[in-house]
């Protein structure tokens, strides 16, 4: 050792003595320290109390008005519920949805829904969904036939990524809309008037029919009061076409130029699956960065068989699945057409999920054996997720029989 | 709570439980496990990891908020990372070294330095030297206590705590003479030229606390370890070593809830005998090794309170809670070479002035303190092709975000990262802006949410010299207040960091270990 510290110095800061007492003091001086410190408990954490306002893990709703928007649509007002935990509800950035957590038949689901209210409506008590009931809904069905005024809602915070960013998007916004897809965009257009974003809205609104539009009072309305903010071109799909000024036919190329400013405007889209399909493929000729065209995440795809590679050989059949849920270890089956969350909730085991799109990971589940499919369109796990076989349940098709393991809903 | 009514509703009993899967929490249930114990650990959020996480936007997956792992080491010298990742638990996780260890741009009129640093003893100090011409002696002292740290805690550590005095005066004086001092004190003493004192102390940021203050002994090792062995990063960003650490975890027989909070640490008569979760569950256990720091623990999860004795209080209150972190994480639309990032890692500040520079930390606007990563600088094929992934961060002192309010929130996170984005292509005259594809922000609110720490709080408690990791292992015994409870972490004996939460997390666990064999819980 010695020799090794041939050509060590040796410091001295104050003094020899004066450094080695310093050291000597460490302790001594902590407990002084310590000792003269306040014995009173923390009561406050204003960050926790933060982001506890801003992203609630649950919010306890009721429902406090409907309106019918058109034969197949409703809107729900809903409050906090006053016997509940819930005094205020989450502040939001227009776009985002809320997750339902819904009973239905003893199956406990979850959907998103696009917020359609404004932030500001968010602060004084209320939120708005406008829902439209689908032909083969599961849920919307009984949402119609169970949901009135004074029933109790759950709901998640507000999620999701589908709003307005000014340190990427173009001032002027153009929402391209299918059907139920024009919610976020009536958040977004309130949120503009109301001076909460700084923006321009120019929306192309598509629908099958005339009486199939939604808002469309409302949003001639703001149209008028606001023509430099806001602009809706409506696009009928349906053979007669009677309303003034509106577009027949499809969300075309064509279209899109002649209504907006392709190169200087910020594309935001929202609707079915099959809208997607069509739109993107049209804007294709665009040639837009990726950056100037986001989508909102389309919820659980309906069609598994027309997902790019899905294996169309095993369609219907049935596997089973062992499932370890929290302390629950249960076999269940599951149809491969449908999503392995899908069969998750069927069997009654309340899954945690938010978007039902591949995109949150908050159905994040370990596959311990078995193969799965997992659609293409809608995958975004982690690289490591990929590595360590995790999937997000909500996007992926069991092709085997699976063991997997996921943690309980929060 | 009495012991029988624990008995009558405990649904399982456990050797051991972690609280927070956290790199602590991780590596402590990783080690308790192995050995044979029973163990659960618990998470709050539905992935392990705490801070060492990832998300995906997009085309991109973001590192959370690690920029680069000082203590891992080339496979010719290992360090104590890597050996505990490696070859203790031999973790499926890759790591890969940054290039340099960093840039340093000062802004201020006046300011002439824009250097770049590279990793390597001797190659650092030739380049301080260049620049700072007779500085290389003063710089080499710095480096050479720094050494004398590494080898006195190394010793240290092999008598397992006990050290013998004589052989410290005798062979470690100057570890033992500096310990009490700040970095400004000993950099005072060794003559250090004024422009070589800024380059060197760039790091001071990775600490948060103003070189007046900080504790020589925990900066330097921190220094040293990065220019001894290299830092570096994980090849699929943290989110995969953590990951791997869960299914180490399953693999020794450890049992992992997520989306499980703990509510209640249960406590009868000084001792730990139990936990309550979220879920309602109460878990009988003597064991509890706490992620959760001990602001948390003391103020809110300690039942009933009245076992929680005075002075823990006191010892909370004494301390002070470090700074939270504020990112900007951006996928661009160009790669780092179209856009002119040649580095790493970069260091942005108005001056050195380390005492100014904290006090703007204490203002809710962007302050002149950034580091700033290109994470392709790293690992070139981390984003799509035509991409790179960029991250500012800075840092929050605790109180400043407190008045903030729900609907003030995004436009003032946004405003920030504008700012420290113009900051950033001021400094650099790299522009980045119109290439802006993905981007989120995280604020202090977004670390409490998430990780559920005090008050967004990412620094631990502020390592002044009377609570470096000296005094801290030196107190260690005197303030173990609860029989059975451990705390790990970056609240913890070593300070906050990485490296240091992963080697408490492992010391959490071996004190674990020690006394369950004490008592016969294991053999």
């Amino acid at each position: 050792m010695n020799e090794k510290n041939e050509d060590r110095f040796d410091i001295t800061i104050k003094s020899n003595t004066k450094d080695l007492f310093a050291f000597m003091k460490l302790v001594p001086n902590r407990k002084k320290r310590i000792e003269k410190a306040s014995n009173e408990p923390i009561k406050l954490d204003p960050m926790n109390q933060l982001a506890r306002k801003l992203h609630p893990n649950r919010q306890y709703l009721i429902i406090d008005d409907i309106k019918e928007e058109t034969k197949s649509t409703k809107t729900f007002k809903l409050i906090p519920d006053n016997n509940s935990e819930t005094k205020e509800l989450a502040y939001f950035r227009p776009g985002q949805y809320l997750s339902l957590k819904v009973e239905v038949n003893g199956v406990l689901i979850t959907r998103p829904y696009s917020i359609a209210s404004s932030p500001n409506d968010a602060l004084n008590g209320f939120y708005e969904l406008t829902i439209r009931k689908e032909e083969h809904g599961f849920l919307t069905h009984y949402l119609w036939d169970n949901w009135r005024v004074g029933t109790r809602v759950e709901s998640s915070g507000p999620e999701g990524f589908f709003y307005y960013e000014p340190l990427r998007d173009l001032e002027q916004i153009v929402g391209i809309a299918g059907g139920s897809g024009i919610t976020p965009f009536r958040s977004i257009a309130k949120a503009i008037i109301e001076g909460i974003i700084d923006a321009k809205l120019t929306l192309l609104y598509g629908s099958s029919e005339e009486d199939d539009i939604i808002y469309y009072n409302e949003f001639k309305e703001l149209e008028n009061k606001y023509p430099d903010k806001i602009k809706v071109i409506y696009i009928l799909s349906c053979e007669e076409v009677n309303l003034e000024g509106c577009e027949q036919g499809f969300i075309t190329a064509g279209i899109i130029e002649k209504h907006c400013d392709v190169k200087n405007s910020s594309f935001f889209i929202c609707g079915p699956q099959i809208m997607y399909n069509f739109v993107e493929n049209e804007m294709k000729k665009f040639n837009l960065p990726f950056k100037r065209v986001r989508r909102e995440a389309f919820g659980e795809i309906k069609d598994a068989l027309k997902i790019p590679g899905f294996p169309q050989d095993i369609a219907e059949k049935y596997y089973q699945i062992k499932v370890q849920i929290g302390d629950l270890t249960k076999e269940i089956p599951a149809l491969s057409t449908e999503s392995i969350l899908v069969a998750l909730e069927r069997a009654k085991l309340a899954p945690p999920s938010k978007c039902r799109s591949g995109e949150c990971g908050f159905c994040r589940t370990l596959l311990v054996s078995g193969d799965i499919f997992i659609s293409p369109i809608s995958d975004w796990r982690r690289a490591a997720d990929k590595k360590f076989n995790y999937f997000h349940s909500c996007a992926s098709y069991p092709i085997s029989d699976l063991e997997i393991k996921i943690p309980r809903h929060l | 709570m009495s012991n029988e009514s624990i008995n009558k509703e405990v649904s399982e009993t456990y050797d051991c439980v972690v609280v927070g899967a956290g790199n602590g929490g991780l590596i402590a249930a990783a080690q308790v496990a192995m050995k044979g114990a029973k163990v659960l650990l618990l998470e709050q959020h539905n992935l392990p990891g705490g801070f060492a996480s990832s998300f995906v936007r997009g085309r991109f997956e973001f590192e959370t908020s690690l920029h680069e792992l000082y203590d891992y080491g080339p496979l010719s010298n290992k360090g104590g990372i890597r050996v505990l990742f490696e070859d203790r638990l031999n973790l499926e996780s890759e790591f890969i070294r940054v290039p340099e260890a960093y840039r340093l741009i000062l802004t201020d009129p006046g300011e002439d330095i824009n250097i770049v640093l590279p990793f390597g003893i001797e190659e650092y100090l030739d380049t301080i030297e260049k620049e700072v011409p007779g500085s290389r002696e003063s710089v080499k002292k710095f480096f050479d206590l720094a050494k004398e740290i590494d080898d006195a805690t190394t010793y240290i550590g092999k008598t397992k705590g006990n050290p013998e005095q004589e052989v410290l005066l005798k062979e470690h004086s100057n570890f033992l003479k500096t310990a009490g001092y700040s970095v400004d004190d000993i950099q005072d003493s060794l003559n250090m030229p004024d422009k070589a004192r800024k380059i060197l102390n760039a790091y001071w940021v990775y600490l948060g606390l103003p070189t007046s203050r900080v504790n020589f002994t925990i900066f330097a090792s921190m220094v040293y370890g990065y220019i001894l062995k290299g830092a570096y990063i994980p090849k699929n960003r943290s989110h995969e070593y953590t990951t791997a650490l869960d299914k180490k975890i399953r693999e020794f027989g450890g049992k992992i809830e997520y989306n499980t909070k703990v509510e209640r640490i249960i406590v009868e008569n000084g001792k730990v005998v139990g936990i309550e979760t979220s879920k309602g569950k109460k878990i009988k256990t003597n064991y509890v090794i706490s992620n959760a720091s001990p602001t948390l623990v003391y103020n809110k999860l300690i039942y009933p309170k009245s076992e929680v004795p005075e002075i823990a209080y006191k010892e909370i209150n004494a301390r002070r809670h470090g700074v939270s972190t504020f990112v900007v994480y951006m996928g661009l639309n160009a790669t780092a070479e179209e856009l002119g990032l040649e580095d790493y890692s970069y260091f942005i500040n108005k001056s050195m002035d380390t005492d100014e520079l904290y006090s703007l930390l204490n203002e809710l606007k962007a302050p002149d303190v950034q580091a700033t990563i290109c994470l392709n600088k790293a690992i070139p094929d981390c984003s799509p092709p035509g991409t790179c992934i960029m991250s500012i961060t800075t840092a929050f002192l605790p109180g400043v975000w407190d008045n903030v309010k729900p609907e003030e929130y995004v436009n003032l996170k946004n405003r920030i990262a504008e700012d420290l984005i113009n900051k950033f292509e001021k400094a650099t005259g790299i522009k980045v802006k119109d290439h802006i594809e993905e981007i989120e922000i995280a604020t202090p609110e977004t670390l409490a949410r998430f990780t559920g720490t005090f008050n967004g709080v990412v620094y631990g408690y502020e390592p002044d010299s009377w609570d470096s990791f000296i005094p801290r292992l030196m107190a260690m015994n005197d303030e173990k207040h609860i029989e059975g409870l451990e705390f790990c972490g970056g609240f913890g004996r070593r300070c906050h960091g990485y490296s240091s939460s992963l080697k408490d997390g492992e010391t959490a666990g071996l004190l674990t270990l020690q006394s369950m064999i004490k008592k016969g819980v294991l053999k």
